[in-house]
């Protein structure tokens, strides 16, 4: 009898370009926004592309069946998620077209915890369900010219990877706007119709990219699309749609920033018990993580070995050089895109600042999830007022994010006035999560009350006066308006503070309408009482300037 | 496994007058955990290099539940893996529980590691709570009132990458220059000494295990071959497990410490070579293309080997409760095992206390397959090598 072959790992057959045609890509991980525009770039590329389908419960149950117990939730999630996609697939067009017709391309080929493994989970479940031969790709999430994946269907090249990471970055300027918005819409649901229509601008952008004409030279490509106007000239569009949405936000929200581990702090969906709707619903204001600040993260652990080698490799100096350049110009990119959007978006942090708050709490070279960012990043939004509370999102059984949770001990010891919810996530037990999370809103909320409160007071600001200026200056009900930091966590109160100091400009749109017909602003029960089509004459009331 | 980790008094030394500073006097305390386990005699030399003696550097005792007891309660700031738990107990002891006390806790942030397998994966990091468990643990100390500036002990936690030699000395430097007042010069004679303690305690070690495999295959009898990371040495972590095995007369090899002798590895892996399977005996491509992790890495690679070398009939594969490397390797580690005939037993979830009985059993049972099973798992997997032992003197084949 011949002996049973020593085991062998998953391969996946090769993906050729003559395949390409009638191959659809899959890929998932982010929200249906930067996904939607990832397709863009895709497409554009004549790329057949579609993405998984978002996250349910139902995944995680498929994938815990599949998959050695005591994965982190990121892991188990997305596999069940590929995994359902196919069982369907399989059901509705038979086992060969669900192999054949489809390829599944993901980040995951680094990092030191699961996310580097990603692969064993993935083909462990892919043999659970009899689809071994289902062809999936693991990309490095550092290179941006990784060449042909096997058999040369997939090319990694400049077009794809500046195509995904714009569409990353616009993802997130774009996730910015709405969380900004939504919690002070006028019209309930206005800001996600406009959102969608916003995300199908980017598409279409995306999709309709002149790539013919720069393809060739990567760095020509890669030129292009640092200075050209092509997508500041869309979000242009984007930003002058957003206008039309209604806001009031003369209200006081506990600002909610986001943190914790990469899959779990970007998805919106069942994966993390819909923590931001229900946080929004709750009343509060959320502050997205973007994913942008995460590549600007990973571009950082280059540098750091860079510099080390300094002493012992001239040849480093130079590619620092490169580096620090490169790391630049994605900023100025991205602050050139918020500019576009009226500079709504939030700035990305220096990452030099972080690594430099976390310093005495967490070495900034150990990385695997957030690392010091966790640290970093709640000291950031404490120190500088840019929140009221963070909550924190680590996986059951993550194993750098608890690292980093429990250096947090420390920091809570020393800032005990630091509103920090930490928050496991299992996937299966949103109740208790929940809860956890609501008792340090409570105490959020009441900081927003407290606050906004104070700066009415501070300001001599009244609801009739805000009457006034919502009759007066209507700019301020535009979506689109951006409302400075002024020191405070709250919106609410940064915009009440922003009323108080422009005087000139209220004094001057009043001379020009000094007979207004008004629109109501919700919320607000003096202006209800308003008739909507009466004609009023206003006087400019009294303003107490901080 | 008892591994000694003090007796290196025979080590090359700097002479004093390369010392900036006389530290004959400092009392250094390190916490004998997770990756200390496989790295301690590169700390000892480095110690002993920068003029500590050998009598100062005090290591914590083994995991006990009574060491979590009376010195890390209370002291712990999250819940995980029980190796990562475990430590502020080892803290606790070398803070609160030494006699003669310490003046620097030395707990270093072990990026990288040194491993056989260097050149022939993709990286060697360390798990990242293996990486940043002291960060996490200092904090239980800290976070109420800084407990090593109260007890006058400086504390030192380095970040280093020990897979890459050439800047150990620069991130040494950087980390413990105010600590012990070092300059750049005597810190990088003592990595060079700490490094050669390292590599010829290892190379002690591997002669050790080839002599037990010698013993074996000339005697054609079993040997039993333990798959775990390092720390599962520790008595309080890995529960002495293979020990009772061992009492029934069974010899044990640690995969740490597997030689790596050219003749050997060309034996067992020639016809993967021939088949390009893989590139070399120490690639680990064909079964673990994820090979980021050195800790993990090396798992993989044992397993190979058990399902190569005929005479390891057994393997005993020990995982920490909660252990996140460990999971997505369990299915692979046994196929690659049980898919040559070899036996396979995981004791896996292992936490602060010995299931002493089903240790037992299991032990029981397992020395029950062995002594049944071994003659014909040796003559199955003798029968897969193409060449007789002994292998025919060899090169390196990479
Ligand atoms: S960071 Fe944590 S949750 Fe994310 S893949 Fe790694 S172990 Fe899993
Ligand atoms: S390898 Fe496992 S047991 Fe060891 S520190 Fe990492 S998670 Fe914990």
């Amino acid at each position: 009898m011949e002996p049973t072959p020593h085991y062998k790992a998953y391969k996946p057959k090769p993906f050729t370009k003559e395949q390409r045609k009638d191959t659809t890509l899959l890929f998932g991980g982010l929200t249906w926004k930067h996904e939607r525009l990832i397709q863009g770039a895709f497409h554009n590329l004549n790329y057949k592309a579609e993405p998984l389908p978002n996250i349910t419960r139902a995944d995680l149950d498929t994938g815990k069946e599949l998959i050695d117990v005591g994965a982190c939730c990121p892991t188990i999630f997305t596999t069940g998620n590929l995994v359902n996609y196919l069982k369907k697939k399989k059901e509705e067009e038979g086992k060969e077209a669900a192999v054949n017709d489809y390829a599944y391309f993901t980040m995951g080929a680094c990092g030191p915890c699961r996310f580097g493994q990603y692969r064993e989970s993935y083909s462990m479940a892919l043999d659970g369900i009899g689809l071994r031969d289902f062809r999936m790709f693991f990309l490095s999430q550092t290179e941006l010219n990784q060449g042909d994946q096997e058999g040369g269907g997939l090319e990694v090249n400049m077009p794809l990877t500046t195509g995904i990471v714009w569409a990353i970055l616009i993802g997130d300027l774009l996730t910015d706007l709405e969380f900004q918005t939504r919690p002070y819409e006028v019209v309930p649901g206005q800001t996600n119709i406009v959102l969608k229509e916003c995300i199908e601008i980017m598409y279409q952008a995306f999709k309709n990219r002149p790539i013919d004409k720069i393809k060739g030279n990567k760095w020509l490509t890669l030129g292009w699309h640092v200075v050209s106007n092509y997508f500041t000239d869309a979000l242009k569009e984007v930003i002058a749609k957003w206008k039309t949405i209604e806001v009031n936000k003369a209200q006081a929200k506990p600002m909610v920033k986001i943190t914790g581990e990469f899959w779990l702090q970007t998805h919106e969906g069942d994966g993390n018990y819909n923590i931001k709707d229900w946080l929004e619903k709750e009343g509060a204001e959320v502050i997205p993580p973007p994913v942008a600040v995460w590549l600007d993260y990973l571009m950082q652990f280059p540098l750091h070995a860079l510099n080390e080698r300094k002493n012992v490799d001239k040849g480093t100096k130079k590619k620092i050089l490169m580096l620090k350049g490169m790391i630049k110009m994605y900023h100025w990119t991205y602050n050139r895109m918020r500019k576009s959007l009226n500079e709504m978006p939030y700035e990305m942090p220096s990452q030099k600042t972080l690594a430099e708050l976390a310093a005495p709490y967490f070495n900034f070279r150990l990385d695997g999830g957030e690392g010091h960012m966790l640290i970093g990043k709640a000291l950031y939004a404490y120190l500088n007022n840019k929140a009221h509370m963070t909550c924190e999102l680590t996986p059951y059984s993550c194993m750098p994010n608890t690292m980093s949770v429990g250096a947090m001990a420390n920091v809570r010891g020393k800032y005990p006035e630091l509103l920090y919810a930490p928050i496991e996530i299992k996937g299966d037990a949103e109740i208790h999560a929940l809860s956890r999370c609501q008792m340090i809103l409570t105490e959020a909320k009441k900081r927003a009350l407290k606050e906004y409160d104070e700066v009415m007071k501070k300001c001599n600001m009244t609801p009739e006066k805000l009457e006034w200026i919502a009759l007066n200056a209507p700019e301020y009900k535009e979506a689109s308006f951006k409302v400075p930091h002024n020191g405070y966590a709250g919106t609410g109160a940064n915009y009440i503070t922003m009323l108080s100091q422009y005087k000139g400009k209220l004094t001057k749109t009043l001379k020009k309408t000094a007979t207004v017909t008004p629109k109501p602003i919700a919320a607000e029960t003096v202006l209800t009482e308003v008739a909507a089509t009466e004609t009023v004459t206003v006087q400019e009331p009294e303003l107490t300037y901080a | 496994m008892n591994i000694q980790t003090l007796l290196t008094p025979f080590a090359r030394k700097p002479s004093k007058e390369l010392l900036s500073k006389d530290r004959s006097t400092v009392r250094v305390g390190i916490p004998k955990v997770l990756n200390i386990w496989n790295t301690h005699q590169f700390w000892i030399g480095f110690l002993e290099g920068i003029g500590i003696k050998y009598t100062n550097i005090v290591f914590s005792s083994n995991t006990s539940e009574e060491q979590s007891r009376e010195f890390g309660k209370g002291r712990g700031t999250v819940d995980c893996c029980y190796p990562v738990k475990a430590m502020s107990g080892h803290y606790g002891e070398l803070i609160f529980g030494q006699k003669k006390k310490i003046n620097v806790l030395l707990s270093p942030l072990i990026y990288s590691m040194p491993s056989s397998l260097q050149g022939h994966v993709v990286a060697n990091n360390t798990c990242t709570r293996v990486m940043a468990g002291a960060e996490n643990i200092k904090s239980g100390y800290m976070k109420e009132k800084d407990v090593f500036v109260e007890n006058q002990i400086k504390y030192a936690s380095p970040y280093c990458t020990l897979d890459d030699r050439i800047i150990v000395p620069q991130q040494l430097f950087d980390g413990l220059k105010d600590i012990f007042d070092l300059t750049y010069e005597e810190t990088k004679k003592a990595v060079e000494i700490g490094f050669n303690a390292l590599d010829t305690f290892n190379k002690k070690m591997q002669k050790q295990s080839m002599d037990i495999l010698e013993q074996c295959a000339k005697t054609n009898k079993p040997c039993v071959l333990v798959i775990a990371r390092p720390y599962h040495m520790d008595t309080g972590i890995g529960h002495e497990i293979e020990t009772d095995l061992q009492a029934h007369g069974y010899p044990i090899v640690w995969m740490q410490y597997f030689p790596t002798d050219p003749t050997l590895m060309n034996w067992l892996f020639e016809e993967d070579i021939k088949e390009k399977q893989i590139k070399s005996p120490f690639d680990i491509s064909d079964v673990w293309p994820s090979s980021y992790s050195s800790n993990t890495n090396e798992i993989l690679w044992a397993a190979k080997i058990a399902a190569r070398f005929p005479w390891i009939t057994c393997v005993i594969r020990l995982s920490s409760y909660e252990c996140g490397m460990d999971q997505p390797t369990f299915t692979p580690t046994q196929k690659i095992v049980e898919n040559s005939g070899t036996l396979f037993f995981k004791f896996g979830d292992l936490d602060s206390t010995k299931p002493s009985g089903s240790v037992r059993i299991r032990v029981e049972t397992i020395v029950h397959y062995v002594k049944k099973n071994s003659a014909s798992i040796i003559e199955k997997k003798l029968a897969r090598m193409k060449t007789q032992w002994p292998p025919v003197k060899a090169e390196a084949l990479v």
